[in-house]
């Protein structure tokens, strides 16, 4: 068997606990050999169900889903559970496995058509649940859980009865429902994630307590095997489907109480036929929750599972924190320095299905709009200046005879006076007005480029001083209500250099034009390279050799070795995202040096980015801060602040970790040269071959 | 009550309304503080003559001109025209605004380092650019544009012996409807000489042309003639990088705004006549805006000197004697004469007294001190009887005076800067016998022992 099937198979074990790695899932395997008859019935059962899908003529993507490889496992392990391996046996979980693959696939397909739902362990509830139907008739299979090894049990009654609860129906979840290895299962799960341990803990103990409240007795509570569902669902609704956080946990407890009513209701049910109600609690509640917050579009939802809560969490912190804008990027529509004088749900008109909407003035250095009394239109500071294109798109209204009022006075007729309403293809309508009477360049139905200039800015509609207002909306009819957007690449008069983000009212702003030659140099073909040597402290320690290559969802990254450095160019900023895989000190090198850059030079200026924690911190540090950081988000914050030296010089500091860096970009394509300062170290990574 | 007093009957000639070409009317012109310093602090710490800046007039011409411009072309540069005013400590507040420097000689290229602007902030311009201090713009980077086809040989040879390929920009001079139409500088566009430049340059290969420079004038009083040259200029550009291949990174359409200031021969205030930075600004970015293609915002580099430092600069000088002249007019002998006011030539100051003086304003003329006929500050300006040590503030002489002035029979005087805070700092000592004698040599034969 080629090491990737291996893994893969080993990796349907770890996914049971929502984790992804063939480490633990190596342990868990291991795990579930405590009883050789589960162990081998689980592997019998996925790798009949992963022949069938192979005979079927479906390859590697079997192995590459969660789902298709962990329910047949599951069921294998039911069914080991229940009956001695034998040949009748081993046809049995054989049969039973390629009705697992039917299942699921077929559910899968529904349910992600349908819901946008995950599958979950749902096709092993309904399948184990069948095989435990049918063998009831099925007297020829010999019954294994009568003879349960009882090796255990002479030191079991000293434990409390908490922690046999506990460990046993962690055990349960693998068919296993020991101490012993739920002691192990515990252990492993506190290895790869603090977060899923105390979830796991708080989940148990939380639905436990509320069972026994209601039945009157902690014990009994204790000792039903069932508690597992809790466990799963305080850990997938508050480490995987939840961005980690107190919201979150809360609502995972939540869940969990509410899944105990459900739980007794379908025990009741499934006595009836003498079956074990497996994770149906779990799958149902799970969904359910899910489901409802997809609906309502809850905050905390995670779009991406990065394969422990932690790295989720990092993922979506730092995401937060480096992409404040959003994925309606505009072009300040003007040139030069202007100031925000009504922002986003502003005081005066901003209200409402209005309030994503920014109006633009011109202020001198007292914070004043106009010279003089300002009794004179001319006197203000941005009237006649020009009105650029903040996208490129079509042109689908325009108005331009709207007289200009003069100084103080509205026109409440036509609100939104001269205007040009431009067409994104991206799907949305952006919306200048206030224009100068007679001054539009454009038509409509004219295609337009960033950058054009589309008329003057004047003082019509309701408007008591010269302005621009600029708002972005779904449909093309005037007054409907407006919807969030950002602007690109902007500075303070600081020289801040903002990337995507919504200035906020009084800010000044200063627009910036993508510089052709430093966005040529940060463009990377397929397939191309780039060498380097990398010296520790001055002395050459290993070669480097990047390669740029694509994913198969599209994204573009470094190949290095094992390792992956994801990077993209996004509307005039060069990005790296995160690492994957192997993080070794030259990746993490690199990435604290350049996280982002600017793809225009402007003397002086900086910029500031918030590095992953996976990329800045190692070792128990790490772990704490990611566990601390579900509590306390701002905990995750490494800040770093980046400067142009020279344009093609970048010096950067991360005061948290006392850490100097400077990378130098080569005069044609790429980077130079790295070099990372801390204490007492110093990573250089120098460019070769070129 | 005070008693009035005793005042020498004149004869004066009737005069109506305000505008002649005598001059204005005396319309009471009194300037006792530059920026809130009193004259007489100004005259007791540094003396008379003495030329007076102010930081705050220079830092507001220069925000008020960039920020018209910035404001309607998303790409602009300012290049501190050298020759205007090289004090280092005007520099200073440019390059601090964000200006780069435009030297038009190895000399001006050296003060721009000296003072510490690096070479790739500085434009080298001018016809006469020696092969060591090209050699020094190119090793640092500087920004040349190419002025005649011998310039164009001399920077091959020097990019060969560098082995490297250097980017240069041309001159190019073409009819905006101005006359004198400059065609000294530059490469002719209409008679296809600039395209023969480019053709050579293309040809050679050493060298990448990415950059067109122009200046169609100076004191241009119609902002269309800017318009025309944008509109040659964004063409040629387009003309150059769609046959050879080259791109255009900037368009510097040097500088030759006017400042507020009378040209001898026109009636018309400045007021009136002078367009303001708005008006020009409008028809350049309006026009590059609609001549350029879409995304491509090339660097529009202005070389402005006059129109950012003129105003911001005033010359303190003292009535030293007064004069009747044989035909009745009244004339004065003050301590500063052409030899400061190269200006004086074209320029019809405003001349400020600073104090309230009693008496009927008759038409004057203002003398400077020189032994010399041609020594005339004002040919004819009403005042009143000044009496012997009254101050004149004249003004705007903050361009070309202090770069044009003489050490010619007299010392150069004292330059004082008036700071943002109110401070005053000298930024240039008087001259003293030793600065002038440090350079001469007497052979030894020649020394004089008359004394003995």
């Amino acid at each position: 068997m080629r090491p990737k099937y291996l893994k893969a198979v080993l990796n349907s074990y770890a996914e049971i606990f929502f984790l992804q790695g063939y480490l633990p899932g190596l342990a868990f395997f291991l795990c579930t050999f405590i009883n050789p008859n589960i162990g081998i019935a689980g592997l019998i059962c996925v790798l009949t169900a992963y022949l069938f899908a192979l005979f079927l003529g479906m390859k590697d993507d079997f192995l590459s889903s969660g789902f298709y490889t962990y329910n047949p496992l599951l069921v294998g392990l039911s069914i080991g559970y229940l009956f001695k391996l034998d040949f009748l046996t081993v046809f049995f979980i054989a049969t039973a496995g390629i009705l697992t693959f039917i299942v699921t696939y077929s559910l899968a397909n529904i349910f992600s058509y349908y819901f946008h739902l995950p599958v979950l362990s749902l096709p092993f509830v309904i399948v184990s649940c069948i095989a435990y139907l049918a063998a009831s008739q099925y007297s020829n299979l010999f019954v294994n859980g009568l003879y349960v090894p009882s090796f255990f049990n002479l030191w079991e009654s000293k434990l409390p009865l908490w922690f046999l609860g506990l460990t046993k129906s962690l055990g349960a979840i693998f068919f296993l429902p020991h101490v012993f290895a739920g002691v192990i299962l515990l252990g492993i799960i506190l290895a790869v994630s603090r977060i899923f341990f105390l979830l796991a803990i708080a989940g148990y103990f939380t639905g436990t307590l509320v069972v026994g409240l209601f039945t009157g007795s902690l014990s009994q509570s204790f000792q039903s095997l069932n508690a597992f569902n809790f466990i799963l669902i305080a850990m997938a609704i508050g480490g995987v489907f939840l961005i980690p956080s107190p919201k979150s946990y809360f609502l995972a407890l939540i869940a969990v109480v509410t899944s105990s009513l459900f739980l007794e209701a379908v025990k009741g049910i499934w006595m009836q036929y003498g079956l074990p109600v497996f994770t149906l609690p779990f799958n149902l509640i799970t969904m359910g929750f899910i489901y409802v917050m997809g609906i309502l579009g809850y905050p905390y939802l995670a779009k991406f599972y990065r394969g422990t809560p932690e790295r989720t969490l990092d993922h979506y912190l730092t995401y937060n924190y480096r992409f404040p804008g959003s994925s309606r990027t505009l072009c300040l529509p003007f040139s030069g320095e202007w100031t925000v004088w009504q922002g986003i749900k502003g005081r005066w008109t901003h209200k409402g299905p209005w309030q994503y909407a920014i109006d633009f003035v011109i202020t001198d250095e007292q914070g004043k709009t106009f010279e003089n009394e300002g009794k004179d239109l001319e006197q203000y500071y941005c009237f006649r200046k020009p009105i650029l294109a903040p996208v490129r798109g079509r042109v689908v209204k325009v108005v331009n005879d709207i007289p200009d009022n003069p100084a103080g006075e509205v026109n409440k007729e036509h609100n939104w006076g001269n205007l040009v309403l431009l067409y994104d293809e991206r799907g949305f309508y952006v919306l200048l007005c206030h224009l100068l009477q007679g001054s539009i360049k454009v038509k409509e139905g004219e295609w337009v480029e960033r950058g054009k200039l589309i008329g003057l800015c004047g003082n019509s509609g309701y408007s008591p001083q010269p302005h621009l207002h600029v708002h972005v909306q779904l449909t093309p009819t005037l007054g409907v209500p407006t919807v969030p957007f950002s602007f690109i690449q902007y500075m303070s008069p600081e020289k801040v250099y903002f990337a995507n983000q919504l200035p906020l009212e009084g800010q000044r702003v200063i627009a910036l034009y993508p510089d052709k030659s430093l966005d040529m140099k940060m463009t990377f073909l397929l397939d191309e390279k780039m060498d380097f040597v990398v010296l520790v402290n001055n002395v050459p320690k290993t070669n480097l050799e990047m390669k740029t290559k694509m994913d198969s969802n599209g994204e573009f990254y470094f190949e290095i070795n094992e390792s992956r450095l994801y990077f993209g160019k996004w509307e005039g900023t060069f990005y790296l995202y995160r690492l994957e895989n192997k993080i070794t000190p030259e990746l993490k090198a690199l990435f604290t040096a350049l996280p982002r850059l600017p793809l225009v030079f402007k003397e002086g200026l900086h910029w500031e980015d918030f590095l992953p924690i996976h990329v800045v911190l190692g070792g128990l540090r790490k772990h704490m801060v990611l566990l601390g950081s579900s509590f306390f988000p701002s905990m995750a914050k490494v800040k770093g602040e980046y400067r142009f030296l020279s344009p093609d010089e970048i010096s950067g500091e991360i005061k948290e970790l006392s850490l100097k860096t400077y990378v130098k970009l080569h005069p044609i394509k790429g980077i130079e040269r790295v070099e990372v300062n801390t204490k007492g170290q110093k990573i250089v990574l120098r460019r070769e071959g070129v | 009550m005070v008693k009035k007093k005793y005042e020498k009957p004149v004869i004066k000639k009737l005069q109506m309304g305000f505008m002649n070409k005598f001059g204005r009317g005396y319309l009471s012109h009194i300037r006792q503080a530059i920026d809130g310093v009193s004259i007489d602090k100004l005259v007791e710490m540094y003396g008379s003559p003495q030329f007076v800046f102010s930081e705050k007039r220079l830092r507001q011409n220069y925000r008020r001109l960039y920020n018209s411009f910035s404001n309607r072309y998303p790409n602009v540069q300012f290049g501190w025209s050298y020759k205007t005013n090289y004090l280092n400590a005007i520099c200073a507040i440019l390059h601090k605004e964000g200006e780069v420097a435009e030297v038009v000689s190895e000399f001006e290229y050296e003060k721009a380092r000296n003072l510490g602007v690096p070479g790739h902030k500085i434009i080298f311009n001018g016809p006469f650019k020696t092969i060591s201090s090209l050699k020094r713009a190119l090793e640092e980077g500087a920004i040349i544009n190419i002025d005649h086809f011998e310039e164009i040989q001399d920077i091959e040879r020097l990019a060969q012996s560098l082995n490297k390929k250097v980017k240069v920009g041309i001159r190019i001079n073409m009819d905006t409807g101005i006359v004198p139409q400059w065609s000294r500088f530059g490469f002719n566009l209409e008679s296809g000489q600039a395209l023969d430049a480019v053709k050579r340059i293309a040809y050679g290969k050493r060298l990448v042309l990415n950059g067109l420079h122009c200046h169609i004038g100076t004191f241009i009083l119609e902002p269309k003639a800017y318009s025309l040259e944008i509109e040659k200029m964004v063409n040629f550009a387009y003309q150059i990088e769609d046959d050879f291949g080259f791109k255009i990174e900037y368009l510097d359409i040097g500088g030759g705004f006017p400042s507020k200031n009378r040209l001898k021969g026109i009636y018309l205030p400045p007021e009136v006549i002078i367009p303001s930075g708005e008006d020009f600004a409008e028809a350049i970015c309006d026009t590059l805006l609609r001549c350029l293609r879409p995304n491509d915002f090339p660097k529009l580099i202005l070389e402005t000197g006059r129109a950012i430092v003129d105003e911001a600069g005033y010359l303190i000088t003292t009535v030293h004697a007064i004069k009747r002249m044989p035909d009745g007019l009244r004339a004065y002998v003050v301590d500063a004469g052409v030899n400061l006011l190269f200006t004086s030539f074209w320029y019809k100051f405003n001349i400020e007294i600073d104090r309230e003086v009693q008496g009927i304003p008759e038409p004057s003329i203002i003398y400077g001190p020189l032994c010399m006929n041609i020594d005339v500050v004002e040919e004819s300006i009403n005042l009143p009887p000044l009496p012997r040590g009254t101050r004149l503030i004249i003004s705007p002489v903050g361009a070309y005076n202090v770069t044009q002035w003489m050490q010619f029979i007299n010392y150069r005087p004292a330059v004082s800067l008036i700071t943002i805070e109110g401070k005053i700092e000298l930024i240039r000592e008087p001259e003293t016998l030793d600065d002038i004698l440090g350079k001469e040599k007497l052979p030894q034969k020649l020394q004089l022992n008359l004394e003995d």
